[in-house]
């Protein structure tokens, strides 16, 4: 296996008075597909900002390939990162979030090819096609030149796959990607990323309520609460075998709540 | 009290004299609240509260008294402390400032209505905090604000009258004192009438289409 691609250690963050993660360690292997679980305020989107450094480390070390990615070592010690280090780093981590948050002045090629050629990466020729392969693989090479207004969600959310992975990360991140869809728009997003997980050997790392699919799709599931881990293990163990109490009367719930497993 | 033509062609070149001041004071004033405006409203945005809350200060100074105070002291009281401007200038100073509070909003709105996802997308797909700027936050930032920003200058232009009271030779003050000397009133203010409606409605009718054109959409 080698070194963790993402090692999680001690790392805290409050905002304000409110502590969200406390001491949490955790590791996540090359090419691992992790989902994390677990009711909403219990830490798991917050963990998925700190590795795409849009919220701010509080305590603790996170690494990257082995490189701190809040830290710089400077003569032995690790002092804060700077602007330059971040850069560096987030080249490394790609994220699809609950919104989508496409560029809605750009259309659905540009929103994939804008940072390829923004960071220097690609001619804008390379970058089109690209791009054009990318949405070929979501299936939306047809709305190229068509603006995100004009997507229904689950479109949407297919190009910011597409935008992210242009960038061509080691590690992925989806934020609750399906939670602001309709139902009927889920399995269209869904079934791209089991291609993704399929054909590449990417780090993804996923917040979902959608515990079939974290069941089908994950290496191993992590059941979050209160800024910890209750516990962790294959999808089959956490989602037939719990052992927490913790754990079970999340999943009742969340069957209860008429979402299936 | 008859209209009487012949007055009309005698007093016009003093007018147009007039509106060619008229409108420098409104284009130049314009320039500059459209950078001063910038300049605040960035200065506004500071993480540090020594340079932020001095500007909200200013703005909500500005906003909160009259131009025609602010002329005044510009124009006249800032001779006793060694700055003397020329009648425009003070009066271009006057409205650049006055109207920068105002202009300075519209541009803080129209960049805090960007959503905060449009930030971390750019983030996520590594821009840097210029490229950020450049070509996602000000694309859609500036289209709605163009509205706001014309709306301003008519205003701005209709308040130019004001400027009399610093004797800038604008267009009011040329017809103020052609019919000082005539003691004819009717054709004189009937023509600066008559000119500030031939520029305003357009304008209105301009910025109408603009805010159709501009009309937000979907930010997702």
């Amino acid at each position: 296996m080698g070194t963790p691609i993402i090692q999680i250690e001690n790392v805290s963050k409050s905002f304000g008075s409110l502590s969200v993660l406390n001491g949490l360690s955790f590791d996540v292997a090359s090419g691992e597909k992790l989902a994390l679980i677990g009711p909403s305020g219990s830490g798991k989107t917050t963990i998925l900002r700190l590795l795409m450094t849009l919220e701010t480390i509080n305590d603790g070390v996170i690494y990257i390939d082995g490189e701190p990615l809040w830290h710089m070592e400077k003569a032995g010690m690790l002092v804060p990162a700077d602007e330059t280090h971040l850069h560096k780093m987030r080249a490394k981590i790609g994220m699809v979030f609950q919104l989508f948050n496409l560029f809605p002045h750009k259309t659905v090629l540009e929103n994939v090819t804008l940072a390829p050629t923004l960071t220097g990466k690609l001619s804008k020729p390379d970058a089109n096609n690209l791009a054009l392969e990318l949405l070929d693989m979501v299936g939306l090479a047809d709305k190229a030149e068509q603006k995100p207004a004009q997507l229904s969600g689950g479109q949407k959310q297919r190009v910011a796959i597409a935008r992210a992975l242009a960038l061509k990360p080691k590690i992925m991140l989806f934020d609750e990607v399906t939670s602001a869809l309709d139902p009927e728009l889920v399995e269209e997003v869904l079934n791209v990323m089991h291609r993704l997980a399929a054909e590449t050997d990417m780090t993804m790392l996923l917040v979902t309520h959608e515990m079939s699919f974290a069941r089908d799709f994950a290496d191993r599931v992590l059941f979050f609460d209160g800024g910890r881990i209750v516990e962790q293990g294959k999808p089959e163990e956490i989602f037939s075998n719990p052992q927490q109490e913790r754990t079970q009367s999340f999943l009742k719930k969340i069957v209860a709540g008429g979402r299936q497993i | 009290m008859e209209w009487d033509w012949d007055f009309v062609w005698e007093i016009l070149p003093t007018l147009a004299k007039g509106v060619i001041i008229t409108i420098q004071a409104t284009l130049l004033g314009s320039v500059l609240a459209m950078v001063l405006g910038l300049f605040t409203a960035l200065a506004r945005r500071s993480p540090s509260k020594w340079i932020s809350a001095p500007m909200f200060v200013f703005n909500d100074f500005i906003r909160g008294t009259p131009l025609l105070v602010q002329l005044y002291f510009l124009f006249f009281i800032l001779p006793d402390l060694g700055i003397l401007l020329s009648p425009l200038a003070a009066g271009v100073i006057g409205l650049g400032i006055h109207y920068s509070a105002y202009i300075s909003e519209v541009y803080g709105a129209g960049i805090d209505n960007v959503s905060k996802g449009q930030w971390e997308a750019s983030k996520a797909v590594n821009l840097t905090v210029p490229q950020t700027w450049r070509h996602v936050i000000l694309p859609q930032a500036i289209p709605p604000m163009i509205p706001a920003l014309a709306n301003y200058f008519v205003a701005m232009f209709k308040e130019t009258p004001l400027l009399a009271a610093i004797t800038v030779i604008e267009l009011m003050n040329a017809a103020r004192s052609v019919a000082n000397e005539s003691y004819r009133y009717l054709e004189p203010m009937t023509l600066v009438g008559v000119f500030f409606l031939l520029v305003s409605i357009p304008c209105v009718l301009m910025l109408r289409h603009l805010e159709k054109r501009f009309a937000p959409n979907d930010q997702r």
